[in-house]
This record gives structure tokens, sequence and C-alpha cells, in this order.
């Protein structure tokens, strides 16, 4: 009975965490099209002009060369800020100790989980119990340490105190608990074996014994997964759309026809604006042609 | 480190309450010459000033908002700016930054790394209510608690614990004014939040629904622009009297002859000059008419309403303000013909003409435009015009402004031409698209109005001010004259302020100009000391 509800509590939490972050990155993506608003330095320019940040508009005429863009320069970008958390590190070091090893320890423990689906079946193989009960133990324990030093750090600083609510410090203590109990669950071999029938059994429906352990911690991580798209914890999707869609995104208008009815789709809005220098109840096409009203300020 | 004591949240409210002024004590100190500087603090408002106008947390006024008669008044004025905060997050009313602003509201992680980004933060001795996640936070919890489904659900545990008033809305409105929109604290973001534009969107919110904007900005800026031809207020009949002076100054200057074109139809390029130049610093258009003219190059100016000033105050405010300007400069320059757009030295045009205006011109009336930088790159670097280094023999240093390097990426061109014509150019650290604002971005460089001057001189330029003195520490003497090269208008007019607060000319023999003048002063078919030292 208590397996089965933990496997419907996990099911449950996967089908909220992939509706949720659904929704989040539609949230984003169905925006209409926004006025460029790049900041440099920009990946994607050619290595030359990204060590100091410069732009094709370096370039007399920029309009006449060729728009070279560099994948690679994208790729390492992201890979950097991804792995090595490299923003955080040049600017805030005190928070990057914390911080890297709060991240290190989810994606171990995020690899973990999903290597073990596949290859539950072999886990009689000692060598890869081994290696997952060490990723385990790697992944819990470096969540552990940066979850619980984030914590302390956002109760015992300041300046970061001032800006972190009730509900981010229970994140935090989550998720440090969460680190705790993967650690446990990690330290013995059984222990790993057991996750790992659990989570074959998602797929296969088959019954899997859970101990009490172990069923605390999927119940935890079940919670932790179900509300992370609701809460800026879901800043690793958003970035994509504020690094490439924002920052990055500084393509020069061509004679692209998806654009150019994008851009006149959001012309035709009406505008709701209501101060007076604002033709209110016009398209937005209309109000750029037009003159302003004479100014004044609506405060009486 | 400090303890947190209290309820966090509550604290922000706390430190709106405390109405706390800059303390200049804190202010980041200045090197040699001006340990011994002393500053006055800042002068509050007179009695009748502040019963008349409201103040911001700090006492100081930027936004001018008058003071609403009634507490009906102010509870109407609340319900609209929550009206307005709704028409700020949807596509119809806010199409044009929508997509950046939900990133920025909804992902902050509030792990304050922009804050050390931050100059007027940091040089005002980290006073809180300047933090870059400070006004950013006040409007992300007014939009959870008011605007979000459930808002007034746990406030306190979600951190949405906050009480909306007019005093509340008044601090809001003036602390948008407190950040010259610089994108510091957007670059060092990890996750790329933006405070600088979410604070751009708080100032709109407020223009575009309650009609409260600086009035240097709108009434006096984009509306002054739009119906009488410029910011200046210079009218075209005007600009062609102050052109035929500049045409007389350079005659005397140079001993050149030189005709200033006007409204010339297919010319290569059309030059937009923030009309401020005409007025404030003539010696740049001169320069650039000087330069163009020997270079061989079709030119002209406009003489058309708007098509003479190429400020666009809209960029710091106001989205309806800013698509009438850009229209506007798009529709000279297409009826004219001309193959280009020039952008003259001014940061916020180049940013505004360009890249913002490139999705939103219409088709029939797209034009080509470019950074004057680049063009006088390619004159300087490719010898078109004759230059002699050693008139330039003098320190000189490059201030960058945001909207060109941070904004822009144009970084290399204006320092190719500097190590061409000035051999004792030295950079001032950090620079380029890491520099530090001058102060007087976002429009704060034309606020000239009750305590502001003080506030920015003191406070926004400090931090700029401390970088001067360090890239000439090798020379500070004010025996030995040296040059603060601001390649914009707007820069130009707080380096101006700000050298005239600090006594700088007296103390350090330091001066401010444009990238055009001293690359006039090196050319060899230009007779020599085009760059007036006694101008300051």
């Amino acid at each position: 009975m208590a397996e089965t509800v933990l496997m419907t509590w996990v099911g449950c939490s996967l089908g909220i965490f992939i509706v949720g972050c659904t929704w989040r990155i539609l949230r984003y993506a169905l925006t209409p099209v926004h006025l460029r608003w790049d900041l440099y330095p920009v990946a994607h320019e050619p290595a030359a002009r990204r060590e100091h940040g410069g732009s094709y508009m370096e370039e007399l005429n920029w309009w006449a060369h060729p728009q070279r863009r560099s994948l690679a320069g994208e790729v390492l970008a992201m890979a950097e800020e991804i792995i090595f958390l490299k923003a955080v590190l040049r600017n805030n070091r005190r928070l990057w100790l914390r911080s890297l090893p709060f991240h290190w320890g989810l994606y171990l423990l995020a690899v973990t989980t999903l290597v073990m689906i596949p290859l539950s079946a072999g886990l009689a193989w000692r060598p890869l119990t081994f290696l997952l009960q060490a990723a385990g133990l790697g992944g819990g324990g470096l969540l552990l340490i940066g979850a619980a030093g984030l914590l302390f750090l956002r109760i015992t600083d300041r300046e970061l105190a001032l800006y972190t609510s009730p509900l981010d410090r229970v994140n935090l203590g989550l998720l440090a608990i969460f680190g705790a109990l993967s650690t446990a669950v990690a330290s013995s071999q059984s222990g790993v074996t057991g996750a790992a029938s659990l989570l074959a059994s998602l797929a296969t429906g088959r019954h899997a014994a859970v101990t009490l352990l172990l069923g605390i911690q999927i119940a935890v991580g079940g919670l932790f997964i179900a509300y992370l798209p609701f809460t800026k914890m879901i800043h690793f999707a958003a970035k994509y759309f504020t690094y490439h869609k924002v920052r990055w995104d500084d393509a020069p208008r061509t004679e692209d026809t998806r654009m150019a009815r994008r851009l006149q789709s959001a012309l035709d809005y009406r505008v709701e604006w209501s101060a007076d220098h604002v033709q209110t109840g016009s398209t937005w096409g209309q109000v750029a042609a037009s003159m302003p009203d004479a100014p004044g300020k609506d405060t009486d | 480190m400090q303890k947190a004591t209290i309820q966090p949240l509550k604290d922000l409210e706390m430190f709106l309450a405390a109405d706390e002024t800059v303390d200049v004590d804190q202010l980041i100190p200045l090197p040699f010459p001006y340990e011994d500087w002393h500053d006055e603090p800042i002068p509050g408002l007179s009695n009748d000033q502040a019963s008349r106008i409201e103040s911001g947390p700090d006492g100081v006024c930027a936004a001018q908002i008058p003071v609403p008669p009634s507490d009906e008044a102010r509870e109407r004025l609340v319900a609209k700016f929550l009206e307005g905060l709704k028409k700020l997050l949807t596509r119809e009313n806010n199409w044009t930054f929508l997509q950046p602003l939900l990133l920025s509201m909804d992902n902050c992680v509030k792990c304050q790394t922009c804050a050390e980004a931050c100059p007027i933060f940091t040089g005002s001795g980290r006073m809180e209510i300047y933090r870059p996640t400070f006004r950013a936070e006040m409007l992300r919890k007014i939009v959870d608690r008011y605007i979000k489904p459930g808002g007034h659900v746990f406030p306190t545990l979600r951190g949405n614990d906050i009480e909306l008033s007019w005093d509340t809305l008044v601090k809001l409105a003036e602390l948008s004014y407190r950040c010259t929109l610089c994108r510091r604290c957007a670059q060092a973001c990890p996750v790329g939040i933006d405070n600088g534009l979410i604070t751009r969107e708080i100032r709109k919110l407020f223009s575009q629904e309650l009609g409260i904007a600086m009035p240097e900005l709108h009434e006096k800026g984009t509306v002054k622009q739009l119906t009488v031809g410029s910011s200046t207020g210079l009218n075209p009949a005007g600009l062609m009297d102050v052109m035929e002076f500049a045409e007389e100054d350079i005659l005397e200057k140079t001993g050149i002859n030189i005709k200033i074109p006007f409204d010339v139809e297919g010319a290569e390029y059309l030059v937009m000059h923030n009309a401020g130049e005409f007025l404030s610093w003539p010696e740049n258009l001169q320069a650039f008419a000087i330069i163009l003219t020997l270079a061989g190059i079709s030119w002209t100016l406009s003489s058309e309403l708007v098509g003479y000033d190429s400020v666009n105050y809209g960029l710091f405010y106001d989205d309806v303000q800013y698509a009438r300007v850009a229209l506007k400069h798009y529709e000279v320059a297409k009826k004219l013909g001309v193959k280009k757009i020039m952008v003259g030295e001014c940061g916020h045009a180049h940013k505004a003409i360009m890249p913002v205006a490139d999705r939103l011109i219409p088709d029939e009336l797209r034009v080509r435009s470019e950074s004057c930088l680049v063009v006088l790159e390619d004159l300087v670097l490719n010898e078109k015009i004759l230059l002699d280094p050693s008139r330039n023999d003098f320190p000189v240093t490059l201030h960058d402004p945001c909207n060109i390097t941070r904004s822009m990426g144009i970084i290399q061109p204006q320092r190719n031409i500097l190590r061409k014509i000035a051999p004792r150019f030295r950079e001032m650290e950090p620079h380029g698209v890491n520099n530090y604002c001058c102060g007087g971005g976002s429009g704060f460089a034309v606020c000239q109005s009750l305590n502001f001057p003080s506030w920015k001189a003191k406070v926004s330029g400090r931090l700029k001010f401390r970088q001067l003195l360090e890239a000439f520490s090798d020379s500070i003497e004010p025996e030995t004259k040296k040059y603060v090269c601001a390649p914009c208008s707007n820069c130009k007019g707080q380096m101006r302020d700000l050298l005239s607060y600090y006594q700088a000319w007296e103390r350090t023999g330091m001066l401010y100009g444009g990238l055009v003048e001293l690359v006039v002063n090196a050319m060899v078919d230009v007779r020599e000391g085009f760059i007036d030292w006694d101008f300051h």
C-alpha cells in the first residue's frame, strides 16, 4: 500500500514537473517579439571581437559584411555558466563556494537518477552499483554542503537575509534534507538497488520493495520536483531565454517576412495606457505616427 | 558580517520609511589630491518645495511629482498605478519589452551578485535603497501581492508582505530615478536578470499610465522635441543662426572656410547630432564639419523638426514617446533620400537609432545607420585625413558611454583612433564593455532641478570621478593639462558638472571634451590649437 502511494506520488510529481516546466517555458516563448535589448559581450561573436565584448557594429558598413556567428562561442559560454557558474565565480566568490557544490550535487543526483532507470536491470554487476553508489553519495553530500551553506549564508548575512523570504529558507532547508537523505540511501548497496528498482517499476509497473529511508527520500524528492517549476529555482530554463533571446539576440533585421509579420501584429495591438500624451484606443502603429497631446500630470 | 535580526522582508519597507538621507561621510573616498575633500550634505527641499513636490526616501527629488491635494486623490492614483501594472504585464500594452520583463521579474534568485557591479550602490557607501535589487524587489512584491491570483495567501511566508500606499509609490517612482540604466548589474548577473530594465519599466508605468516622469525627459524633453524640433528648444530658425556662427568660428579658429550642408538630398550621410552640442559644445559639431568636409565625404544635416536632434529620451522612460521620436528620425532620413544615417557623439542616440529602432521602423522607412566612431576610425587609420599626433602630446583617457559599449558592443574603433592620435592615451579601469557609467546616464545629465544636481555629483558620479583621478595618477598635478575624452553628449554634460563640483581644473588641470575635437587638434591641415584649454 505504502509503495503504491509512493509510486503514485512520484508519478504525480513528474507529471506536475513536466506540465509546470512546459507552462513556464511557454510563458516566455509565446510572448510577442520585443525590441532589441542586446547586452555585450555577446558569446556568438567571433573570438577576436568576443574577447573585448565587440559587435558587428564595429565595422564600417556593417550590413555589407556576412554575419559571422560562432556557435562554439555560445556553447562554450553556456557550458562555463552551467558547469562552473562562471558569472558567480567572477563576481561573487563567497556565494560561488556554496553555490557550486549545491548545483553539482543536483546535477549528480539528476544524472544518477536518470542513469539508474535504463541500467536497473544490470545492477547485479557490482562495479556499476559501486559507481552509482559513489555518484549518489557524492551528489547527496555536495547538495547537503551547498544547500546548508547557502541557507546559513542567507540567514547570517544581512544583505542576503533582507531579500530571502521564509519560503526561500524552507526550500533550501528541504534541499539540504534531501541531500542528507540521498547520502544516507546511497551509503548502502541495498539503498541504491532499492532506488533503482523503484524507479524501474515506474516504467514496468512491477511492485518494488521500499525501505522507510528510501521512502522518505523519494517523497521529499518528489515534493521538490513537483514545486520546482513554480519557483525561481526554474531559472535553469529561464536562462536560455535571458541569454539567447534577450542579451545575445543581436540579429539585425533582414528581409525576413516572418519577423515583419510578427512586428506588424505587435503594431496592430491597441494601446490602453491612459496618460494624457498617449492616444488611448489607437493601435501602436497609429500612436507612434501621431504627435503627443498637451503634457499634464494626472495628480489632481 | 552583520547578523539579520528581524523579519527580513519587512525590512525593505523599513528602509523606505526611514527616510535616510545620503551620509556624505560614507561616500567612497577619493585618492590624491582629494584626501582632504569635504562634501557638504545634499540639501533638502525647502518647506515651500516640500509642500508642493514629493521627494524620494533619500530626500532627493528627480521626478518632481506634485503632492496630491487629498487622500481621495492619493487613493485614485494608487488604483491607477495598479491598473497600469496590469497593463505592463500584457502583450497588447507592453509587447515592446514583455519577454525581458517577465524573465527578470520571475527569476531573480536575489544572490546580490549585481550589487558590487553598481556604481551608485557602491559609490554611495552601500545605501540599501540604491541596491539594484531594491526597487526591483519592491515591484515584484507589489505584483505578487496585488496582481497575481492568491497574492494575499500567506504573504509573509512568500515574501509578499507589502502594503501599497501613495507614499510607497512615490518612493518607488523616485527610486526609479536613482539608477542610470547602465546595465552593469545585468552584465554581472549569472541568470541574466536586468534590473536596469525593470527600473525603466517602472518609469514607463508611471509615465504611460499616470503621466508622471522627470520633466526634463518628458515636458522639456520628448514633448518639446516633437513640437519645437529639439529638446533644447532650438527651432529651425535658431538652428540656422547657430550654424552660421559655427561657420564663422571655424574660419576664425582654423582658417578654413566651410559651408555646413543642410538638407542635401541623396547625400551619403545624414549626420545626426545631439542638439545639446549646438548650444553647449559647438566645437564638437565644428570638428565634425571640418573632418567630414576635408575628408571629402558627402554629408548633410537636416533642418526639419526632430531631424536635427538625435536625442530620444523616450528610450529612458516611455515607449510611446520613444517610438514617436524614432519614427520621426527615420522619416526625415528617408525623405532626404540619404544613403545612411551617421549618429554623432551621443551614446543613447546610438542605441535609440540603431539596435532598438531596428524592430520598430517599418520597411518603407528603413535607412541604414552606423556609428560616427567607425566612420572616424576608417578616416584616421586609413590616413584619409593627415594627422600629427604630437599636437596631442598630453595625457588623455577615454570614458566609455554605456549605450555605445555595453549595449552595442562598439569598443575598439574609438581606441584605435586614440592610439593613433594621442601618444599619451591611457585606459581607465575598468573600461570598455565593463566601464562605469559617468553618473549622468538615463537622463540624469540634463536634470538640473532642485537638489538632484547635488546628488548626481556626489553619488552617481563619484566612482567615475575616482576613475578619472586614478587614470591620471602619474601626472595629476594641475600644471599638466589633461583630457577626458567622452564621445557622448550626455556624458559630457555629466563631466562638466562633475569636474566643476570637484574643482578638477584647479586641482588637477583636467578638461573634458569629445573625440572629434582631439582628431581635429591633430589634423595637419588645420591651424594648431583647436582644443581650447581655457574653456573649462
